[in-house]
């Protein structure tokens, strides 16, 4: 409680230091916002542990005033945000970011800290929409610089609020079956079950919207490109688990499960947001928007077992259920640490280079040589191979889903395969995504002047990515460590005991199976070294003959011959060809004089997002032909306008006298 | 194709290439007369392959050069570098008469060399061009087979 309300003061006491002018004090707001993640996340931790707290503050708000609790559910989000927020601000402390970014940064994590802790809907519906202004002005802080920036906080700002109003909607529907807005309340409350169905759905959308959940998830891939380096981690690795701690909240938590189709939903958005985010990213040539359509991948794969985890309990199995949402939480754990790392060093390859284009990239191996390898310890990761942290919650949720067949009925044994598939095919297409990622953007040569002259960011960016990467290896080598808390964090809405138990070996306790991910690290490496000493032996037979790098007989090798992004993401797009419909056009322009001389080839080639193609392009354009017309009701004349509020009033009136 | 008898006179190969030969074709400047009688030599009526002798892509995965033509001055840096990259142990043949001893275009403005001029020459195949069954007999040669 006492810490928790620290880490708040010391965000509001950030924030003001940060509008002060010296830069030295700029400074000291960034090292106190870290002090601020630091604080929440040992009040977080304390809460997954037992020593949970409620508080009631009536004056502060209006309506039912600030109501707090952390639970261990709520202290899992609340670690996670204040471990996020240390790496971030630790990054930052060096970035030449604006004022205005710096001051609402951290209020943008005390909004963070806000919601998970909120027990109340005006308190969660307050945190929610203070988080959601925050993080849209940061998002538009540079748009002096970037003209796209504008158009990406246009999109996030419509889509957060629309997913609030939704939110809102559901949850005062809620409040109003029930006797107060209290979460222990609207816990009690009896509802109807369509009414519960409505709830769910209508909290699902703005959830889901937060997400970046398929189809709702048109805002992350532009926002993150958009927002400054040190905040697109908080966003990614924080703010994104918002909507899954919604989904759980509200869905296990206050409506306590529900039917199964309702969880199918979940499970289907799930692996169509998995499919969809992995496929544009392994397409993306932009790094942040590659990392940005990682994140609608990975929080599908966190949605499908969330939906995994509401079947099986809807089902009776309770165990699986504690199972499959131990594996969700462990993959969100798992992301934001991942992600973080990779955005931070997206960040410092953007402040050296000016650039985010993989094409235009490469060389940076020994240019950023820290922020290379800790790149790669992320593309590792998120990848999902072992020795990564990816590769132990996926495998903990394939496992939950593989065993679910003799416990479900024909639903089940129909859905969980394809999700399975849904899942593998992720996961193989994850690892492409950041081979390419790394391959084209780090190694080889530099493709630009930009790339040519990067240098090494200054030590405190490299120490906050350093964080990041430090807590995925402890993730990848030893998962045990969060168990408790997740353990915690699960029985809180499902209790069925301990679904993973062990130390260096994780057993499942509801299914046979064990993994030690210790071991395999170590396999592994002994592999490696295996395989190296090998080849040292095998190359010390024969003598050793410097040789120049061949280049077909003909002049030096240029960066124009490299593998690029587009050329690496080539053959997926052939093979995905009917679910990416890329678009290519040739212009050819031939000289004056004779049709059959050209002058000019130019070829374009995208990939567009295809959501945003056929759902909400004719949704604009029907809104613009609606706006257009609606002008002419407004000619300018002040007679008219008298009118139309002289018969907008009498139309009321008559209404209300024929209702009443 | 029958067989031919393998003459006694022939040398029973290179040891160190185990009655396999990978060759990289380089074209120094031929008039493109040898390509043909090399195209039907590792066609399917003369069909070398089964001799061990291979045509690969890349000089990186050859054991032997097969050049052809008198060595151009465009080529000879290219020809150089071809050399170069071949793996050691590593041979030239030079195939057909330009390659030798520039045969018709000795003197040629263009011409720096003979093959030999260039780089160390282990075969020579000697005509203008070349018949197959000549090629073929330096290539079991080699490969012993």
């Amino acid at each position: 409680m006492i810490l928790y309300a620290c880490a708040l003061g010391l965000c509001l006491a950030a924030a003001l230091l940060a509008l002060l002018p010296p830069r030295a004090i700029t400074v000291m707001a960034e090292v106190i916002t870290a002090l601020a993640g630091v604080v929440a996340a040992v009040a977080g931790v304390r809460a997954t542990l037992g020593h949970g707290w409620s508080a009631w503050l009536p004056g502060l708000l209006p309506l039912g005033g600030l109501r707090l609790a952390l639970d261990p559910l709520g202290g899992l989000f609340t670690a996670i945000t204040g471990a996020v927020t240390v790496c971030a601000a630790i990054h930052g402390i060096g970035s030449g970011a604006a004022r205005p970014a710096r001051a609402v940064m951290p209020l943008f994590v005390a909004a963070l800290l806000l919601v998970p802790a909120a027990d109340s809907v005006s308190t969660f519906l307050f945190g929610w929409e203070l988080m959601a202004m925050t993080s849209l002005l940061l998002v538009a802080a540079e748009h002096r610089d970037r003209p796209s920036v504008r158009k990406a906080a246009l999109w996030y700002a419509v889509m957060t609020h629309l997913g609030l109003v939704t939110i809102m909607c559901g949850l005062c529907y809620l409040a109003a079956g029930a006797t107060g807005d209290g979460f222990d309340q609207l816990r009690a409350a009896e509802l109807s079950p369509a009414a519960r169905d409505v709830i769910f759905l209508a909290t699902l959308a703005g959830f889901a919207a937060k997400a970046g959940i398929v189809p709702l998830h048109v805002w992350l891939p532009r926002a993150y490109p958009a927002a400054p380096g040190h905040v697109s981690p908080l966003m990614s690795g924080a703010m994104v688990n918002m909507g899954v701690y919604g989904v759980v909240r509200v869905g296990l938590d206050l409506l306590r499960g529900g039917p199964v189709w309702w969880w199918w939903i979940v499970l289907a958005l799930g692996a169509l947001s998995a499919l969809y985010g992995v496929l544009h990213a392994a397409m993306a040539t932009d790094l942040k928007r590659l990392l940005g359509y990682s994140s609608t991948e990975n929080m599908g794969l966190v949605l499908i077992g969330v939906g995994a985890a509401g079947f099986f309990a809807a089902d009776g199995a309770g165990p699986l259920a504690a199972l499959a949402l131990t594996a969700a939480l462990l993959h969100v754990v798992n992301h934001a640490a991942f992600k973080t790392l990779l955005f931070q060093a997206a960040g410092s390859v953007q402040r050296a280079t000016g650039t985010r284009d993989l094409d235009a990239l490469g060389g940076l191996r020994t240019r950023m040589p820290y922020t290379t390898a800790l790149f790669a310890v992320g593309a590792l990761c998120a990848s999902a191979l072992p020795p990564g942290n990816g590769f132990v919650s996926e495998w903990l949720l394939l496992q939950s889903l593989i065993h679910a067949l003799p416990a479900s009925g024909v639903a089940g044994a129909v859905t969980m395969p394809l999700a399975v598939g849904a899942i593998a095919l992720t996961a193989g297409l994850a690892v492409a995504t950041f081979v390419k990622a790394f391959g084209v953007g780090f190694l080889a040569r530099p493709r630009s002047p930009g790339a040519e002259r990067a240098v090494e960011s200054p030590r405190t960016a490299v120490c906050g990515t350093a964080l990041a990467a430090a807590a995925c290896l402890l993730l990848a080598l030893d998962p045990a460590l969060v168990l408790p808390a997740l353990t915690e964090a699960v029985t809180r809405v499902i209790p069925a005991g301990r679904p993973v138990t062990g130390e260096v070996t994780l057993r499942l306790s509801a299914i046979t199976g064990s993994i030690s991910p210790v071991l395999i690290a170590l396999a592994l490496a002994g592999a490696v070294a295996a395989v190296l000493s090998l080849v040292r032996v095998v190359a010390a037979r024969r003598p050793r003959r410097p040789a120049r790098l061949w280049d077909c007989g003909a002049g030096p090798v240029s960066a124009r011959m490299e593998y690029t992004a587009t050329s690496f993401a080539e053959p997926l797009q052939r093979v995905f060809v009917d679910a990416l419909q890329p678009e290519s056009a040739i212009d050819v322009t031939a000289v004056k004089e004779s049709a059959y001389l050209v002058q000019r080839v130019r070829f374009r080639a995208r990939v567009p997002d295809r959501v945003e193609r056929r759902l909400y392009e004719p949704v604009l354009a029907a809104a613009e032909r609606l706006g257009t017309q609606a002008r002419r009701l407004a000619d300018g004349s002040v007679h008219r306008y008298l009118s139309y509020g002289f018969y907008a009033l009498t139309g009321v009136l008559i209404v209300l006298a024929v209702i009443s | 194709m029958a067989e031919p008898p393998m003459e006694r006179s022939m040398s029973p190969g290179k040891p160190e290439l185990s009655g396999s030969v990978q060759i990289r074709h380089v074209d120094a400047g031929s008039c493109n007369g040898c390509e043909v009688e090399i195209a039907s030599v590792f066609g399917p009526v003369y069909d070398a392959e089964r001799y061990g002798a291979r045509l690969v892509a890349s000089p990186r995965h050859a054991d032997a050069l097969l050049v052809t033509g008198p060595v151009t001055r465009n080529m000879e840096m290219a020809l150089r570098r071809t050399y170069e990259a071949v793996p050691e142990p590593r041979m030239v043949i030079a195939l057909g008469d330009c390659a030798r001893d520039c045969g018709v275009f000795a003197g040629a403005y263009g011409v720096v060399g003979a093959v030999g001029d260039v780089v160390p020459v282990d075969v020579e195949v000697s005509g203008c061009p070349p018949p197959p069954e000549a090629i073929i007999e330096a290539l079991r040669g080699m490969t012993g087979r």
